[in-house]
């Protein structure tokens, strides 16, 4: 093989698909707006929930001309989705477009703002997701010859089912580690040499843990070379990233979606932020306060994501609550499919004024796995003091590793690092080793109770 | 950089293929076997149409409005 034919071949490898990867961003927003009118369309004409929201809002989908257009569409919150799916015909109300005998699969999200919604997919859309799959794995370097192992629950939630078909759509070997416990999944992985796997931040942590504390086992012995991360912003997180990478010495590659949108977002092997996959899913960055569309790099919003081609149950302009920003880099990797700074930096949701500041709880796991000493779990309370000044109370729960002689020095360098990314101070308290909570998919570190009693 | 010829020629290839399965599945007699193989057919379809046919039409689209 000459040398421009192997150049050509690595090309090949190193994209899914370059025609649309490598798509100039004029013609992948031609695109764009060519599949939102096509979804939008098909959704006002198939759904009747879809089609009530729109003729209530004045809206018909020859109405959409432009991509400016596109801002008059009402956005889909997940409150309006629960309501929906609360009403007959059970169990989605009358947001499918497609009858239920086109329904092939069922998921749900985790539940972690309520009550979950339900995700009907037909065997195209479940195509789909894999598709969406594979465009981040093969960034990741996923190729033929890997082993990848899949240690999650395959059940309602959707986690990493589409990873487990994608890997196969890429030739992959892909060991299936569901019903095992953590030590067994460690035994498999080490028997079988995986070389890949993918889970939650919060599980990539405790499996490393668990090989060392109840194994004996150091991770960097076995043959782990990349690992996928989803579910949490903990991939993005730079303390947390170096944490796992660490532990495992891997590569660690994050990954954003939603049950209800797709796997919309993915580092590749620079990673130098979140690729958005500008040719499935149109992502749109709105100022919190005015809802005015953000384009320039460096200013946060939070996201409104629509997926261009999903058609049993359509997610058209979904309020997502994530808060990204646009990265004025170019990546290396040759993509044009844009950039996002870092990653999630959380949810609207998540952040909450404490004694008048406003506070993202990714900043706190930031300043934790930033130290030395403190173990990866942590917990953070926030509530009413119970004195008569009724002000704000924040409690931070973190672990000690064991054997530590310099304890005293942690525990100012912890409160002086949280005071000075925060503006806050805390009520911190140190507990043994192994004491706090542990989780297997997506954690609940963070705990307002200030409305609760 | 791929040239436009190639992925019209490659969209006309999808559709063929597209064409072939729906013809399939208008002669089955009913027949599951055949129907729902050619259901999961035309979902793989699909995705080579969102991989090289939504582009190609918009190419065609683009020559029709200059």
């Amino acid at each position: 093989m000459n040398l421009a034919n192997s150049n050509a071949a690595m090309d090949k490898e190193k994209y899914w698909n370059p025609i649309l990867e490598t798509l100039p961003g004029e013609e992948l927003e031609k695109l764009q707006l060519k599949k939102f009118r096509r979804i939008f369309r098909w959704a006002y004409e198939h759904s009747g929930f879809y089609h009530k929201l729109y003729a209530n809002a004045g809206i018909e989908p020859d109405d959409i001309k432009t991509m400016e257009d596109i801002g008059k569409v009402p956005k889909l919150e997940k409150t309006m989705m629960r309501e929906v799916q609360a009403k007959t015909p059970y169990p989605y109300g009358d947001i499918l477009c497609v009858p239920l005998e086109k329904v092939t699969e069922y998921h749900q999200t985790s539940g972690t703002t309520g009550q979950p919604v339900f995700q009907a997919d037909c065997w195209q859309d479940w195509e789909l997701s894999s598709e969406q799959w594979a465009y981040l794995l093969c960034a990741q370097g996923y190729r033929a010859r890997d082993r990848v192992f899949l240690p999650f629950g395959y059940n309602v939630f959707i986690a990493f089912w589409s990873g487990h078909y994608a890997a196969e759509k890429l030739g992959c070997e892909v060991v299936p580690g569901g019903a095992l416990n953590t030590e067994a999944r460690i035994l498999k992985m080490q028997e079988l040499r995986c070389n890949a796997f993918m889970a939650t931040p919060t599980y990539v942590l405790g499996m490393a843990d668990t090989a060392v504390r109840k194994l004996g086992i150091n991770p960097r012995d076995l043959h782990i070379e990349k690992i996928t991360v989803a579910g949490e912003p903990g991939g993005s997180i730079p303390s947390t990233r170096r944490r796992m990478e660490e532990a495992w010495g891997a590569n660690v590659f994050d990954h954003a979606g939603a049950t209800e949108v797709g796997a919309w977002g993915y580092e590749c092997q620079y990673k130098s932020g979140l690729h958005v996959n500008d040719a499935m899913f149109l992502v749109q960055i709105e100022d919190i306060e005015t809802g005015e569309v953000i384009t320039e790099p460096g200013r946060k919003g939070k996201m409104v994501v629509t997926s261009l081609d999903r058609i049993a149950q359509p997610c058209i302009r979904f309020d997502s609550k994530d808060i990204i920003e646009w990265s004025s880099e170019e990546c290396e990797c040759g993509r044009t499919f844009r950039l996002l700074n870092g990653g999630i930096y959380g949810r609207t949701d998540d952040i909450t004024k404490v004694k008048g500041v406003l506070l993202a709880p990714g900043a706190i796991e930031e300043v934790v796995r930033s130290i030395t000493g403190l173990g990866d779990e942590y917990e953070v309370v926030i509530n009413k003091s119970r004195d008569i000044s009724d002000i704000d109370d924040i409690i931070l729960k973190v672990e000690l590793l064991p054997g530590l002689e310099q304890v005293d020095s942690i525990k100012i360098k912890l409160a002086d690092q949280l005071r000075l990314k925060t503006n806050l101070a805390y009520n911190l308290e140190f507990h043994n080793y192994g004491t706090l909570p542990r989780y297997d998919i997506k954690a609940r570190r963070f705990k307002d109770l200030r409305h609760k009693e | 950089m791929i040239a436009r010829s190639d992925i019209r020629e490659m969209d006309n290839r999808i559709g063929a293929i597209k064409e072939a399965a729906t013809d399939l599945q208008k002669i089955s007699l009913g027949i599951q076997a055949i129907d729902r193989n050619v259901e999961r057919i035309l979902a793989t379809v699909a995705m080579l149409e969102i991989n090289i046919s939504d582009v190609a039409s918009m190419h065609r689209e683009e020559r029709f409005d200059s």
